[in-house]
């Protein structure tokens, strides 16, 4: 009677030191969010404050105001940044998607000689440091002439992106039984028919997932971004970032404001697709 | 005949200089540019539509970027045989690098287009006997500001008296500067003063005291002479104020910005810093000791002179511009009286004499920004640019390690200034200036 | 005589193959070329004069390379190991919470929205000393009366890095492993709570082996990309003071731009791509293995 009691009670507070403990560790993850999002809206003088001001005496919108107003009254052409970012991290996400499919089908499906190796060396390219690519990129480019366009940003980001949606893509495609697919070519469907209808719904958390990690790969990136850009042609919001720094001074505030602009529509996107997310990586890391 | 021809060519080429009535007329003209961006520079851009409303040229912003990136971008230009633009934003920390590439300006504009201008700054934008660039109103030199509360407080005034023999007043040399510092540091809560601890910013305030010192970065022929007994005291000047507690002990990972709002969050009692915190520091939404700013002139060294590292950012004309006049008139147009007081009325400091008139008359009215305006006006007139090499980033790149080594005491001070110069004259032989 | 035909998994291959030959292999030969160079940026001519294996002989005796090298192969072994352990925790919590899974799991990916040079400079001003949020809350809760010097003490500032890294990038782990827990199948479990073992014997015989192949998963992809922790540590303390928190990245990035001196910076960057292949094999061999005893369990 009593031992039963105690470990019930036992067990009440393991749930509860549990709870405490994921609180503690979802804070640890929020709160440095939750600090840039607060200085977006208040003074300057209460952000870098000793003794600090932990509770907000003032909250206004001063700092999205400005950023969206014209030049020379503190705006960034911050429209313009976030044009360019979504047409080159959905653009090259969608592009990176189409060619994982492809190679990640051909790894699943194929026999072929020297089938590791070849997929050892896709995924070595991405541990190429991006300041090595850096200037003879842009030697390239210049060449080419694609400096400061969205296709230059969005041909690099599909290489940086193409190597991880092949491996995951590639372990989705394993984990679809191969008679379905033969089944399906029995019942005289084409290969391609076959694919589409049997074998890309059931990959397509997989995608799903490879999508989201090239999404934000492309969304955030900066160093490439910060040689191959230029102008407001092609400026990406992470590049964006730099407007709020002059030779001496820093508007941390500003940056804030942008850094929120930058976060919400990611986080957006994430909530929606977070579902597939979680079963999508799965099969990528068991089958492989 | 071939004596004629000459002449005409001569003639020519003069009157295409002289009979330029600036801004001229450009039509059909499309001049690229390549602008420092950032919300503190870019009100001036908004007259590049006068511009070329008046010439009937064309203005193609191919690159807006920070100082730092665009520096890169230029580099990387070179490298790549990418110079068909024209006109370029520039730095007189960084043009050394890179003289060959921008034309003489002499050449391009009419004198009395340059008449106006202080003619330390354009000296100082004179490299290899060109003039690279026109200074806008950018110009940065730095200057005292402290806490005026500190030093009317009679407490103070007396214990200072008492433990340092003189009077306490805004510091009038280094030495002074680093008794205050001292006597007014109460750490973790307060400092007496602070210093940007890494890269160009602390190499160049190494440079600015060292000079004024009595001592020299690099000597006549061109050789690391830093590690003298004028250098050794310097480095001691940063090395004690560290020891002592009167500087915050992140210093050494200080840039500008967190000296600016070190300084605005009221923690600190003296600030030697850049004209471009002056509104900040007095503005009640971002500094908690707006009211209360005082602005001196930069301190003076043992030799007794000031000390004065200035740099400004200005507009530069590329060799292979295909329309240099056009470029050259948008380059005057920037920096014209107009565009300068447009800049300065935000707070940049001109490098025109007209214009510093002009902003001085306007703060009559407004005591702090008349004060401030004096002492930077004071501190202008004694600055200097950083040396003329083109490897001075380089070997601030390899000294500013060493002046850290000594202040956090992984090294003395003699070791370190050894080991700097002995590096710098390693990237001065490398690049062939040795 | 057969028309010559593509094989279809050549042809399925190929965009991919081609996209990196044009963005990475070909950039790569290039700078391989400029490595064997004096190459100034300054001096565009100077990537003709070809000068062999010096950038690489000089770099064999310079001890500041070597001593950032070090760093590198320190901080990425640390960093990577506490953001599975890390990573782990956090799963197995999420795994267990009864509601609010949905948010949870946002929530636990939110620092990777946030761009590296943001994360540079948030906690570079986390960690300032003097009005830091840190140094602030210590104090105020009074658990120190002094500044600490995050950035700037030798142990504290590698610290303050690897917060900052662990911050950024434990969530790929987390929703690796999380994925697998989800995915595991219910009566190995079962069986092992027949068998009498304790939870920890659960976790360590049963669990944990399942899990590997996800944690390796996770591994090998933040050791490929790793050097994005460049943006942040650029920003945070540029590999100072003193050099003391200088890796790899930091001082290729300087050498290069900064000093222009892209040769000798490439060959250090080649020096530095070697080691992260090495990183990528080794994580690469520990996958296939744990799927092979995975295969062989279930």
């Amino acid at each position: 009677m009593d031992a039963n009691r105690s470990s019930r009670i036992r067990k009440r507070l393991t749930r509860w030191g549990l709870n405490i403990a994921l609180f503690l560790a979802m804070a640890i993850i929020c709160l440095p969010g939750l600090w840039i999002v607060l200085n977006s809206l208040r003074p300057t003088v209460e952000i870098m404050a000793k003794p600090p001001v932990w509770i907000p005496h003032e909250l206004n919108f001063d700092a999205y105001v400005a950023m969206f107003s014209g030049v020379g009254s503190g705006g960034i052409p911050v429209i313009a940044y976030f044009r360019n970012s979504i047409i080159i991290a959905v653009t090259s996400t969608v592009i990176a998607l189409a060619i994982g499919m492809a190679g990640g089908y051909a790894f699943a499906r194929y026999r072929f000689r020297g089938k590791s190796g070849w997929f050892l060396g896709l995924m070595l390219t991405r541990t190429v440091p991006g300041i090595a690519l850096s200037l003879p990129l842009f030697f390239i480019y210049a060449k080419l002439g694609i400096i400061d366009t969205h296709f230059g940003l969005i041909l690099a980001y599909v290489a940086m992106n193409v190597p991880f949606t092949v491996w995951l893509i590639d372990g989705f495609f394993r984990q679809v039984p191969r008679d379905l697919a033969e089944a399906a070519q029995i019942d005289g469907c084409t290969r391609w028919q076959a694919f589409w209808t049997v074998e890309f719904p059931l990959a397509r958390p997989g995608i799903a997932s490879a999508g989201i990690f090239a999404f934000l790969t492309a969304w955030n990136e900066f160093a490439l971004a910060s040689q191959l850009t230029r102008s407001t042609n092609s400026k990406t919001l992470p590049v964006g970032l730099l407007d709020y720094t002059a030779e001496f001074t820093i508007d941390w505030r500003g940056m804030c404001a942008l850094a929120v602009v930058m976060i919400v529509p990611a986080l957006a996107l994430t909530y929606a697709v977070q579902k597939h997310l979680v079963s999508g990586l799965t099969a990528g890391a068991v089958k492989g | 005949m071939k004596l004629l021809t000459t002449t005409a060519l001569v003639l020519v080429g003069a009157t295409g200089v002289m009979a330029q009535d600036l801004p001229g007329k450009f039509d059909g003209v499309t001049v690229q540019a390549k602008l420092i961006g950032g919300q503190q520079y870019e009100a001036l851009y908004a007259r590049i539509a006068e511009w070329e409303a008046a010439t009937g040229a064309k203005v193609d912003v191919i690159s807006k970027k920070n100082h730092f990136e665009l520096d890169r971008e230029i580099k990387s230009d070179i490298a790549t045989g990418q110079l068909g633009w024209c006109v370029g934003s520039n730095h007189s920390s960084f043009a050394p690098q890179y003289p060959g590439i921008y034309a003489d300006l002499r050449a391009l504009l009419p004198a009395e287009a340059l008449a106006d201008f202080v003619p330390a700054t354009l000296d100082a934008a004179t490299l290899e006997d060109k003039l690279v660039m026109l200074p806008r109103a950018q110009f940065d030199v730095s200057a005292v500001y402290y806490q005026k509360s500190l030093y009317e407080d009679e407490a103070n005034k007396i214990a200072f008296k008492e433990k340092l023999g003189y009077d306490l007043a805004p510091p009038y040399t280094w030495d002074q500067l680093a008794d205050q510092a001292k006597f007014f540091a109460n750490p973790p809560d307060f400092y007496g003063t602070q210093y940007a601890g890494k890269e160009e910013a602390i190499a160049g305030r190494f440079y600015e005291m060292l000079l004024s010192n009595g001592g020299e970065f690099l000597d006549a022929e061109g050789k690391p002479a830093f590690n003298s007994e004028a250098g050794a005291a310097t480095l001691q000047w940063f090395v004690d104020l560290y020891k002592a507690g009167a500087v915050p002990s992140g210093v050494p990972n200080y840039l500008w910005d967190d000296l600016g709002q070190g300084f605005a969050s009221g923690t600190v009692a003296i600030d030697h810093d850049w004209p471009g915190w002056m509104g900040f520091f007095n503005d009640p939404a971002s500094s908690k000791i707006a009211g209360n700013v005082g602005v001196a002139p930069p301190p003076k060294g043992s030799s007794g002179a000031r000390s004065g590292w200035s740099g400004f950012h200005g507009f530069s004309v590329t060799e292979d511009c295909a329309t240099p006049e056009a470029a050259a008139s948008l380059v005057w147009f920037l920096t014209n009286e107009d565009s300068q007081k447009l800049e300065s009325g935000a707070g940049p400091l001109p490098t025109r004499n007209a214009v510093w008139d002009h902003i001085i008359a306007e703060a009559a009215s407004d005591p702090y920004r008349a004060e401030a305006l004096a002492a930077f006006q004071v501190a202008a007139q004694g600055a200097y640019p950083v040396p003329r090499t083109p490897s001075w980033i380089e070997i601030t790149n390899v000294v500013y390690p060493e002046l850290q080594a000594a202040i956090l005491g992984d090294k003395s001070v003699e070791d370190a200034l050894n080991a700097a110069a002995e590096e710098a004259t390693q990237v001065l032989e490398d690049a062939g200036e040795l | 005589m057969k028309p010559w035909r593509l094989s279809p998994h050549i042809l399925l291959l190929l965009p991919a193959v081609l996209v990196l030959l044009a963005v990475v292999i070909l950039p790569l030969i290039l700078s391989f070329w400029s490595s064997l160079t004096p190459f100034r940026l300054t001096r565009p001519d100077s990537i003709y004069d070809f000068v062999g294996l010096r950038n690489y002989a000089r770099l064999m005796g310079d001890g500041q390379f070597w001593s950032a090298f070090g760093r590198t192969v320190l901080l990425l072994t640390v960093a990577l190991n506490l953001e599975m352990l890390l990573g782990l925790g956090l799963a197995l919590l999420i795994e267990r919470a009864s509601r609010g899974q949905r948010i949870l799991r946002t929530l636990l990916m939110f620092p990777m929205m946030f761009s590296p040079v943001l994360v540079g400079f948030q906690f570079k001003f986390m960690f300032n000393d003097n009005v830091g949020l840190v140094n602030n809350a210590l104090q105020s809760l009074g658990l120190t009366n002094s500044a600490i010097p995050w950035l700037i003490d030798q142990h504290l500032a590698f610290f303050s890095i690897v917060v900052a890294e662990i911050w950024s990038s434990t969530s790929v782990f987390a929703i690796f492993i999380l994925a697998g827990l989800m995915a595991m199948p219910r009566d190995p479990l079962e069986a092992a709570r027949v068998d009498g073992c304790t939870p920890w014997q659960t976790f360590r015989f049963v669990t944990w082996p399942f899990l590997m192949p996800f944690a390796f998963i996770a591994m090998t992809i933040r050791s490929l990309d790793v050097a994005r922790a460049y943006d942040i540590i650029k920003i945070m303390t540029d590999g100072g003071p003193a050099r003391r928190t200088e890796v790899l990245w930091t001082l290729i990035a300087r050498t290069g731009y900064a000093d222009s001196k892209m040769g000798m910076a490439n060959a250090m960057a080649y020096v530095a791509i070697l080691l992260s292949i090495l990183f990528t094999v080794i994580f690469f061999r520990k996958l296939a293995q744990s799927r092979e005893q995975i295969a062989a369990e279930w």
